[in-house]
């Protein structure tokens, strides 16, 4: 709508249509990706809570404490389930984070790259191995092994623990965590090798070139620079744990009681519910499982939301010693 | 902190993403254009349900497509996944092992419950080296069950297995973590010869194991049993001798111990009354009174779940008819007793509410 003619020589005006097009396009796709996924988080939310309604007001809060799940004769409680859930999930963290960084320093600081970058794949690869068939090798394989090998061992040199007393079982707590274990390595790996890969060389260089040893360096630098990361990469995996299913419920031996002892079964809240969703007898039944997701739902809103405040807090900390 | 590698790993995320999202617009594509002509022909009936009868209706299929021209599929999804289905009326029938709860027939909203086969459920075990044929009576199979009864050589299991032998080990008890219409005849049978049983655990699709561990579906049950000597578990009897895993005789109300097999599952049906009745379409031949002494105690009846009324109530009456009278045929290789005449009376009965 400009009256000047245009110079002959000037670059041909770039068609304003079509970018306005294309930028309306972006904006709205874009909007309605990022409305959609929290619409539809609402959602969720919204829909477990409703449909679980039933049963939170017929059992309330006690619920949360109370043990025992005996669809015969209508009594639920998901104490049994939260223990579990816990207690698996923070094996498989306390296992796997250590493992973890280990793995991640060796492809980072350690091995050539023509060594890393295989064992790199390889370790992501295992992120690819459907839970399901983990946890089918779990109960053939796996599960007999910890039974006949790790859990006799155990017993026998650390037996005095509560924790590995008793019977040895294929199917318990502590294969259930060590498949969640393998579960979230490649997961937490995967971050930590990023993040040390980008710990700044001159910080390492200088701290080498200041006489400090190879592990010194990586103590004192590369562990800190990289500890916000390493935290929340911690708390994804936990998240990771928490939620796992299908492959629990094939290891877990779907217990009913809370043992002192890691090798008889137990049951978490994922694996409850895909054990005995499908094909619940009675309605009140299908809202308690219902009250389990909730439950769950919680928890691993909770742990993403401080997995978020611990990595806003340590940058706000950085930048404030930086800048 | 710098932002690439996280760039990196998003954009891993992304194409993950879009590989998954196109994969699903595939999927139901693929999905529309297969379900578009079954709404065309209506000759095309569709089930899901229980995993005991598959074998059964898999040799029903090709019969029932030269007998009428149906096109029948069935995908053997499990008991509970059936009765979900058939309620969601994603499916044309269901099929059960376990009969239809109140709240179940409630949720179905006017559906009809058939009993279409028979077989039984099976006491499989891993002794190794014990070569006999294992002998359990109710007491026992509760009591370990229960956690009370933990040894293969207590005398409570050695007295009656005198020429066995039977080792110090450990009796691992093993349970379906899923809700299996197998376990809801095994709990039936428990509840019925022992008072504690029923009372404390009760009668179910599930139930609260003291002792033992669970394993979902038979395949899980019968992994574990394979894996660990000195293990006990159930699964329905065709699925045992499939997979070649030793069984038990069972103590019978006469006093005698019974095999699973297709005169111990006749024997215990030809306990039912001269006429059968029952509002919901459940049957039970569990545990039968005394008089036959050739009666399998753990017994059971499945069953196709039907919505009455519905747009194809035509052939799915048609197709049930079919199924338990000639369908029953195929039944004894596969170890399915054929229906007695007065359950197959009965089924008349309900198949009419179709």
């Amino acid at each position: 709508m400009s009256t000047v003619t245009p110079d002959p020589l000037a670059p041909a005006p770039i068609d304003r249509q079509g970018i306005r097009l294309g930028d309306v396009l972006f904006k709205g796709i874009a909007f309605v990706a990022a409305v959609g996924v929290t619409a539809v988080l609402g959602l969720l939310t919204y829909e477990v809570f409703s449909l679980a309604w039933p049963a939170i007001e017929e059992f309330r809060l006690s619920f949360i404490w109370t043990q025992g799940w005996n669809p015969n004769s209508n009594v639920y409680g998901a104490l049994v389930f939260i223990y579990g859930t816990i207690v698996t999930s923070v094996i498989a963290l306390l296992l796997a984070t250590p493992l973890s960084i280990a793995i991640a320093l060796f492809l980072t600081e350690i091995a050539p790259g023509r060594v890393a970058a295989p064992i790199a794949t390889m370790v992501e690869l295992l992120a690819a191995i459907p839970s399901v068939v983990l946890g089918l090798w779990g109960i053939l394989v796996f599960g007999p092994w910890v039974a006949n090998h790790l859990e006799p061992f155990l017993n026998t040199w650390f037996g005095f623990l509560p924790i590995f007393s008793g019977d040895p079982s294929q199917a318990g707590i502590l294969p259930a965590a060590l498949v969640l274990t393998i579960m979230i390595i490649p997961i937490t790996s995967a971050i930590c090798r990023e993040l040390f890969s980008r710990v700044p060389r001159d910080l390492s260089d200088g701290s080498l070139a200041l006489g400090s040893t190879r592990w010194e360096a990586i103590r004192r630098v590369a562990i800190p620079y990289a500890a916000p990361g390493i935290s929340a990469a911690v708390l994804l995996g936990l998240g990771r744990a928490f939620g796992e299913a299908i492959a629990v419920t094939q290891v877990i031996g779907s217990g009913n009681t809370i043992n002192e002892s890691l090798f008889p079964p137990g049951d978490t809240l994922g694996s409850r519910i895909a054990s005995s969703y499908i094909g619940a007898s009675t309605a009140i039944e299908a809202q308690s499982l219902l009250y389990l997701a909730a439950i769950l739902l919680v928890i691993s809103l909770v742990t993403n939301v401080s997995a978020q405040a611990i990595v806003n807090r340590f940058q706000k900390a950085r930048r404030m010693s930086t800048g | 902190m710098a932002t690439k590698g996280e760039g990196r790993i998003m954009k891993r995320a992304l194409g993950l993403m879009v590989i998954v999202a196109s994969l699903v617009a595939v999927a139901s594509v693929v999905g529309a254009a297969t379900a578009a002509p079954a709404k065309k022909q209506d000759t095309s009936l569709s089930g899901a349900g229980s995993s005991f009868v598959f074998p059964l209706i898999s040799k029903w299929i090709p019969a029932l497509g030269s007998a009428y021209g149906y096109n029948v599929s069935y995908s053997p999804i499990g008991s509970g996944g059936g009765i979900a289905a058939i309620t969601a009326k994603t499916v044309d029938f269901g099929a059960t092992d376990a009969p239809l709860t109140k709240d179940q027939f409630a949720a179905c909203k006017g559906c009809v419950e058939v009993p279409w086969a028979l077989s039984a459920t099976a006491i499989m075990y891993n002794l190794p080296g014990i070569n006999c044929v294992l002998r359990l009576g109710g007491k026992q199979l509760s009591d370990i069950y229960l956690g009370n009864l933990t040894k293969w050589n207590d005398p409570r299991i050695a007295g009656n297995n005198g020429k066995c032998n039977l080792p110090d080990t450990k009796i691992t008890a093993v349970y379906r973590s899923d809700n299996s219409g197998t376990t809801y005849n095994f709990t039936e049978y428990l509840a019925a010869v022992s008072p504690t049983w029923k009372s404390k655990l009760g009668v179910g699709v599930n139930a609260q194991w003291p002792a033992g561990l669970g394993a979902r579906g038979s395949s899980g049950v019968a992994g574990v049993i394979t894996k660990t000597p000195g293990s006990i578990g159930y699964a329905d009897v065709a699925y045992a001798l499939k997979n070649k895993i030793r069984f038990a005789s069972v103590l019978n109300a006469s006093g005698r111990y019974a095999t699973p097999g297709l005169r111990g599952i006749q024997a215990a049906a030809a306990t039912l009354p001269a006429k059968v009745t029952s509002e919901d379409g459940a049957l039970s031949i569990v545990n039968p009174p005394k008089g036959n002494p050739l009666a399998y105690p753990i017994s059971t009846f499945t069953y196709v779940v039907v919505p009455s009324g519905s747009s194809k109530a035509a052939e799915l009456k048609k197709m049930v008819y079919w199924a338990v009278t000639q369908g029953q045929k195929f039944g004894p290789a596969l170890l399915f007793q054929p229906l007695p005449k007065q359950v197959q009376a009965f089924a008349y009965k309900q198949i009419k509410k179709i």
